[in-house]
């Protein structure tokens, strides 16, 4: 398939975003995820630059040891990567590494392991232990290593969302409160379908299809899938485009720092409509999603639903009964302009963690013609799936549970106790006989006999039926313990986990059809009668 | 997905009663919704969806009926329980919100509270006749009859103000004449399945469905490049999802939604460019049908259908005098196409990114609900996107493809011996010739693996699809597998565990097992053979390689629908059962050969405790 891959060679378009096509290995210059835990990631941007700190270039130091980036370029994705051994210990007293060349010897006492050190980078030892994973990104990673700014909206809910908003390759999305993006990066996702720069026919289809694309190509100028991102807090803005344009997801994600309760959602100059967001879905996560929503309308509402809606935080107002002209106060200045895609019904879903907060959104959807209203809360749990030992067999043993598993094996563990005490108190009592013996046989004159065989024999016999002592008993234990499979031993148990995310926010959803008016229903019927 | 209602497409219908009804609308028929009326499916024809339609009754002509869409302001007024204009209905949120709090202070209004309400249905002074003749006199929209009802419901004014907007409710869903028109898509079959079928989609439920998404990370992967492994040869990646699929084919649809690939070409973005298109295109039109005409045809390769087998195509071509296009172009196409030379054909499931593929237990996948997105899997029309992308082949052919017929390669012939031959003969042969080419090549690329993702919904125990699948996904790819119940679950992630990693570590490890630890290493995997290199006992321990996933995790969802109404707002009080349905995720990895010591310590700290991943303690 050597023709597939030239084909890739001189393929002139930008190559997609790591989230969308990792290729086959990591490379330099782009995003790696290392998995330490199942949620203990972190994120990497690998760099084979030899400007470091450290003698091995850069390098991740993580409590399974230390990783650099020359061992984590170029191989392929899913890989299990050791650990190297690397001088962790001089870099934190000096900050260059060319001074640390010449203080090296002084600081011998910081250096548990050293490595020599040259200017350019050193490959770096595999040391003894440790090991990371290195895998690709995707949302969900994303979502479980990303620098956390503010509350992130975590994969049960997105996934419900995004499912719920019908968000499909090609719509345009509205996300306001963008935060640490993590429904940013899901969105994205969920929209993309290709670049605009890139040539209709991707790579590698064969003939047949090429037709086939070409026509769908021909047939009408295909619509690129988008982001259209709002964050309030500058800096938050600021840093998550720049985590976008890491990520290579600038062409399908525009990010604006901006109010939109004053604001609203169009992007792009007033008399460019084609730069509005042109929306099909919307997503809100702000504290009062209820007044951003006269932004979200088709035609400009009317004053006293505006009033009526943005109010509603406020003492109740009963005088907004008049017929009233569309408001004026939004932005007299500026022609209307619909954020929302005209052709198609818009899906909107509001994120917010109080009641009170959904009751005001839902009444503003009620009052701006919203359908469908629906409020849902999900309730997402992991299960722990993890092997329960009960039994004596267990006895000294790490994880297990040591009590008798069975009646059975208490009466016979209550039996062997008993069975000693009796034996025990037996020895106890022949040799307080012995002893008594010895006392009368001395008070009378006679030489203390040695005891002679009979006597060490009876305790002998005795002996091997004495059930076993707790060192005995640990003793087998731990023998026992070579030769038992403990990953296949146990009751199979499953349990949600100890940290339980009990309530995320109330999510409400609502539709809003496309307009139709007169006209269209003119048009309609006349078409088909 | 389309904006508007088209002609020979499905819609869902909700109607008062909260039922959902799934058709196919023709044009130049009636649609009939029992109790709720009847009214000319042209009324909906182009419309938009998510209206609320009422239906008028026309005396002279039921099929006639008029349909006249009930305003937001209306619908929400209704359920609010109050007679607002739209813009009223803030202030008696808030009224109503008053009343409920004098309730419990104020004797005045003590009549609001449910002290004195007599629970007797006789208090209702009409008869079961009486509302049956008011019915069959009924013209309108069923609002009469609910006047009356109410008007002669003896202790209406008894009620307190939330329990007569329950009664008025509940009486609306009885006779109002009314239904929203909606979408078909994936979200709105798994609702409709979930009513009345749930078995048939093994109890998927939509925040399934998100989550299986979400996680088999699957998405339209139309520019990825196509790369291949270090054997040049198998590909790695390039947006390739493998599915073992028993849900009638839900689970392939959500996917190829993700991937762009379920809805044709959509072309109705505005009204002046669809009504052209409308006209003009002949190949969306012929799609429109293939369900109808499917029935007959198994063999999966488009030739050569026979004229004769689409009476409904027939008859809408009669019917539909004035407006002809959609139909008559279905039945001219049909005839035309043996007649095309066979290097015309356009050979399935070639698209070499962006694809699903199949693994199916019977001869023939069952992809039976693929027929709502106008796609039928033993009939395939090529300007279906998933006529390209989607590839199937049986366990058998994946398992052991010698043994399956449409393996081997037909004879082959001479051109002359070709040209002496009948014409049937020559489609039968050219056919042959494609199926086999089409299987081979499917087949081939799947047992070379690479794919981007595995998601398995199945009845069939997940250790043994497991088994063979997972040596198929690609480094960093992603498992998904649902299960409606826990239990096949529990024992996969047991098959999984950290203890039993560490076990097949050791034991490959050990030179006393006569291991030589032949781990997976390479990209490229032929299937069994790292479980070959263990010893026979082995396999009943470790049917699974536990170190070629990371971070099995199992999890679960479930969404609780909540009630929001002012004064009123609380969960609902009923819901489905059933099954709870559960995922299991996990990250295909490539362990490194040999003893891999773990480092760090693995007892739990404050917080999370086994995470699975935590490394193999040797």
């Amino acid at each position: 398939m050597a023709s597939g891959e030239n084909q890739n060679e001189d393929f002139t378009s930008p190559t997609p975003s790591i989230f969308f096509d990792p290729g086959t290995h990591s490379a330099s210059g782009r995003l790696g995820i290392l998995q330490l835990k199942r949620d203990h990631l972190i994120p990497t941007i690998l760099s084979s630059a030899t400007e470091s700190e450290y003698a091995e270039g850069d390098v991740v130091n993580t409590r399974f040891g230390s990783f650099p980036h020359t061992t984590l370029i170029g191989q392929p994705w899913g890989t299990q990567i050791l650990a190297s051994v690397v001088d962790t210990g001089s870099r934190a007293s000096t900050s260059k590494k060319r001074k640390r060349d010449a203080d090296d010897d002084g600081e011998g006492a910081h250096k548990p392991k050293l490595e020599p050190k040259k200017r350019e980078v050193v490959q770096a030892a595999t040391a003894s232990s440790g090991f990371v994973h290195l895998v690709p990104p995707s949302p969900e990673t994303w979502t479980l290593c990303l620098p956390h700014r503010t509350q992130v909206v975590y994969t049960p809910d997105y996934s419900y969302i995004l499912e719920r908003l019908r968000v499909r390759p090609g719509d345009h999305i509205i996300e306001a409160g963008a935060g640490s993006g993590s429904f940013t990066h899901a969105a994205v996702r969920a929209v993309f379908n290709g670049y605009a720069s890139e040539k209709p026919l991707a790579n590698g289809t064969q003939s047949g299809n090429r037709n086939y694309e070409e026509a769908i190509t021909k047939k009408r100028s295909k619509r690129y899938g988008a982001v259209y991102s709002f964050e309030f807090h500058k800096p938050r803005a600021e840093q998550l485009a720049a985590e976008i344009k890491e990520h290579g997801l600038g062409d399908s994600v525009t990010i604006t720092n901006r109010d939109v309760y004053e604001e609203g959602f169009c992007v792009g100059s007033q008399d460019d409509n084609r730069k509005a967001p042109d929306a099909d879905a919307v997503f809100l996560d702000l504290p009062a999603p209820w007044l951003a929503l006269k932004h979200l309308t088709r035609s400009p509402p009317s004053a006293a639903v505006v009033k009526a809606v943005t109010a509603s935080s406020e003492a109740p107002s009963p005088s907004v009964k008049e017929d009233d002209p569309p408001a004026q106060a939004l932005d007299s200045s500026k022609p209307f302009q619909s954020a929302l895609n005209p052709n198609n019904a818009v899906r909107i879903c509001t994120f917010s963690p109080c009641i009170e907060q959904v009751t005001k959104t839902v009444s503003a959807m009620r009052s701006l013609g919203w359908l469908e209203i629906d409020m849902v809360e999900i309730m997402s749990k992991r299960l722990e799936v993890r092997r329960e030992r009960v039994g004596l067999q267990e006895e000294g043993l790490r994880g297990a549970n040591a009590s008798a598993a069975t009646v059975k094996e208490a009466v016979q563990r209550l039996r062997d106790v008993e069975g000693r005490a009796k034996i025990f108190h037996g020895l106890q009592k022949e040799k307080q006989d012995e002893i008594m013996r010895k006392a009368e046989a001395r008070k009378r004159g006679v030489k203390p006999q040695t005891p002679n065989g009979n006597d060490r024999e009876t305790p002998k016999a005795i002996k091997d039926n004495i059930p076993p002592s707790k060192h005995d008993r640990l003793e087998r234990a731990k023998k026992d313990l070579e030769n038992r499979d403990l990953f296949k031993e146990g009751r199979l148990i499953h349990r949600t986990e100890p940290e339980l995310k009990t309530h995320t926010s109330y999510l409400v959803f609502a539709v809003l059809p496309r307009q139709w008016s007169k006209d269209d229903e003119q048009k309609a019927r006349k078409k088909w009668g | 997905m389309h904006s508007s209602i088209r002609p020979n497409s499905h819609i869902a219908l909700r109607l008062p009663s909260g039922i959902l009804k799934i058709l196919e609308i023709t044009p130049n028929t009636s649609i009939n919704i029992g109790k709720f009326g009847v009214f000319p499916a042209n009324s909906l024809l182009g419309r938009p969806f998510y209206f609320t339609y009422e239906v008028l009754d026309n005396d002279d002509d039921k099929s006639k009926s008029e349909l006249r869409i009930v305003s937001a302001s209306e619908l929400h007024a209704e359920t609010l329980g109050e007679h607002p204009t739209p813009t009223e209905s803030r202030d008696d949120v808030n009224e109503a919100g008053v009343e409920f709090d004098i309730v419990g202070e104020d004797g005045e209004v003590i009549m609001r509270s449910n002290r004195l309400t007599i629970d007797d249905p006789s208090r209702q002074t009409l008869s079961m006749e009486e509302i049956e003749e008011l019915k069959k006199a009924g013209t309108g929209s069923g609002k009469e009859i609910i006047a009356k009802i109410m008007a002669s419901h003896m202790a209406i004014d008894e009620k307190t103000s939330f329990s007569l907007a329950k009664y008025t409710l509940r009486k609306s869903r009885k006779y109002l004449k009314r239904f929203t028109v909606l979408p078909v898509d994936v979200g709105l079959l798994t609702e409709h399945f979930t009513e009345k079928e749930a078995y048939r989609i093994m109890e998927l439920r939509q925040e399934h469905i998100g989550l299986i998404g979400s996680w088999s990370n699957a998405h339209c992967a139309n520019s990825s490049r196509v790369l291949f492994g270090e054997d040049g040869a198998s590909q790695i990646g390039g947006g390739r999802w493998l599915v073992v699929d028993d849900t009638g084919g839900l689970v392939v649809a959500a996917l190829a939604e993700r991937m762009d690939i379920l809805y044709q070409n959509e072309d109705d973005d505005d009204d002046k460019e669809s009504q052209e298109e409308d006209v003009a295109p002949q190949t969306d039109n012929a799609v429109e049908t293939p369900q109808e005409r499917g029935h007959e045809k198994l063999e999966g390769v488009v030739a050569a259908p026979e004229p004769a087998n689409q009476p409904n195509g027939m008859a809408e071509t009669e019917a539909t005098a004035s407006n002809d296009t959609p139909a008559a172009s279905t039945t001219s196409d049909q005839p035309q196409r043996p007649r095309r030379p066979p290097h015309q054909h356009i050979p399935q499931s070639t698209s070499r990114t962006n694809s699903i593929t199949i693994l199916h237990a019977n001869n023939q996948p069952n992809l039976s609900i693929l027929k709502y997105f106008s796609f039928d899997a033993s009939n395939p029309v090529p300007n279906h996107p998933l006529y390209h992308h989607l590839r199937t082949l049986s366990w058998l052919q994946l398992m052991s493809p010698h043994d399956d017929p449409t393996y081997q390669e037909p004879e082959k012939l001479e051109d002359d011996a070709l040209a002496a031959m009948k014409s049937s003969k020559r489609g039968n042969y050219y056919k042959k010739r494609r199926r086999w080419e089409r299987t081979n090549m499917i087949v081939d690329e799947t047992r070379q693996g690479g794919f981007d993702g595995l998601v398995v919904c199945s009845v069939m125990g997940p250790a043994s699809i497991l088994k063979e699948c997972v040596p198929l996904v690609r480094g960093g790819g992603r498992v998904v597998v649902y299960s409606p119940n826990v239990e096949p679950l529990i024992e996969l992630c047991d098959l999984y565990s950290k203890e039993r990693r560490a076990a097949y570590v050791s034991r490959q490890t050990d030179p006393a097992a006569k291991v030589n630890g032949k781990a997976q290493t390479g990209i490229k995997i032929e299937g069994q053979e790292a479980y070959d290199a263990l010893p026979e006992d082995d396999e009943e321990d470790f049917p699974v390689n536990p170190t070629s996933l990371l971070a099995p995790s199992l999890q679960t969802s479930r969404a609780r629908q909540w009630q929001v109404l002012p004064g009123r707002t609380h969960p609902m009080m009923t819901s489905k059962g059933g099954a709870e349905g559960y995922l299991f995720t996990a990250t295909r990895v490539l362990p490194i050969e040999g003893k891999v010591e773990a480092r760090g310590s693995f007892f739990r700290g404050k917080k999370r405790k086994t995470a699975p991943d935590a490394a193999v303690q040797a």
